[in-house]
């Protein structure tokens, strides 16, 4: 495959993209897909764990720029999996779910500062909204590798179904003390407000430590609302780390 | 109206803009009115690899006039711009940047490595 083949091999601004393909599909839901990446030329997307690519997105007059978590781990290297929902009027995921196997995606990255690379030197909270968990799978996967002090993944999301890699991270609490797999299904409408309640009352109220780091993710303004009941209860600035879709 | 012009630290030939800062969104990334809507609009590419979502780095811009005529940045801006290559006391986000005032004059420079980050990115690999 050239890149020639596909109109959007150029980017926004001339630039060129390089050339990803679709491997595999895969559907969590009626409304949540992944779709697996391999690179055209057979090279490599080197990446930390956390970033996303950029995708070109062709649309009749114009093509936009969309980011996309990568959801699978470094150290496996291709096929890249991404994954997203339907969002109302959104040309971007609207244009991924018609893509098949073989299509040709053009893609700029990795990009993006919300990573890990190793674990923190302290406790670890991810807070994950729906689909906000694709950066944070590899992350975990990462911190885990290695030594690491207590980590606890809180996942919300609106049905069992969505409640990506469950069985992945089940399978890592099995088998890591040091790690705490805990869901929560909530409607969509109620995601925030829930997690807020539960974090102000677990570690913001429930005690004294403020040596934790957070790592949140998830679409909206609730991610902010976490980020300022951190940072307001006396988290250091820089332990709260997030990221906003 | 409002002007805004961009330099171009890799050579490319500096733009001016004239815009009425009322009749924003421009474009459809990036705050309405931010630098990032206006030159989008206006047909000159400025590097938004998250789709203007605050969620990278890669619209910086220094802000060489004016300043003080834009919004000012919030705690999400200051958090991206701390991990910023080439962070300056007048760095912005293109994306969350907005010209607020009808006859503000804004310079902005696009930094070489804004650019370079972009192209060796979709290079290098």
């Amino acid at each position: 495959m050239s890149n020639e083949s596909h109109p959007a091999m150029i980017g926004p601004g001339g630039r060129p993209l390089r050339a990803a393909v679709v491997a595999r599909i895969y559907d969590h839901a009626s409304d949540t897909r992944s779709l697996f990446l391999t690179l055209a030329d057979n090279g490599a997307i080197h990446f930390i764990p956390g970033q996303f690519i950029s995708i070109a997105i062709p649309l009749s007059d114009e093509t936009r720029t969309r980011p996309y978590s990568i959801a699978s781990h470094p150290e496996d290297g291709a096929p890249y999996e991404i994954c997203f929902n339907r969002v109302p009027n959104g040309p971007g995921a609207a244009w991924l779910f018609e893509r098949a196997i073989g299509d040709a995606i053009g893609f700029s990255g990795p990009f993006g500062t919300f990573s890990l690379e190793r674990a923190p030197a302290a406790e670890a909270i991810f807070i994950a909204a729906a689909t906000g968990i694709a950066p944070i799978r590899p992350m975990i996967r990462r911190a885990a590798a290695g030594a690491h002090l207590a980590m606890t993944l809180l996942h919300a999301a609106p049905s069992p179904e969505h409640m990506l890699y469950r069985a992945e991270f089940e399978a890592l609490a099995v088998r890591d003390a040091g790690f705490r797999f805990e869901t929560m299904i909530t409607p969509e409408a109620e995601t925030y407000s829930r997690l807020l309640e539960q974090c102000d009352r677990r570690w913001v109220r429930g005690d004294t430590n403020r040596a934790r780091h957070f790592y949140i993710c998830g679409a909206g303004h609730g991610v902010i609302a976490l980020r300022d009941l951190f940072r307001s209860a006396g988290y250091e600035r820089r332990a709260v780390h997030y990221e906003q879709w | 109206m409002a002007k805004l012009r961009v330099i171009f630290e890799n050579g490319a030939p500096e733009r001016i803009v004239e815009f009425d800062p009322a009749k924003a969104p421009f474009h459809h990334d990036g705050k309405p009115g931010s630098i990032l809507d206006i030159l989008l609009g206006h047909k000159i590419h400025l590097e938004h690899a998250c789709g203007g979502n605050c969620a990278c780095t890669t619209c910086h811009v220094i802000v060489k006039q004016g300043a003080q005529l834009l919004s000012e940045a919030e705690e999400q801006e200051e958090d991206m711009l701390d991990k910023a290559p080439g962070l300056t006391p007048t760095s912005r986000l293109g994306c969350q940047a907005v010209v607020q005032a009808p006859d503000a004059e804004i310079t902005v420079v696009i930094p070489k490595f804004t650019i370079n980050l972009v192209s060796e990115s979709a290079d290098e690999q």
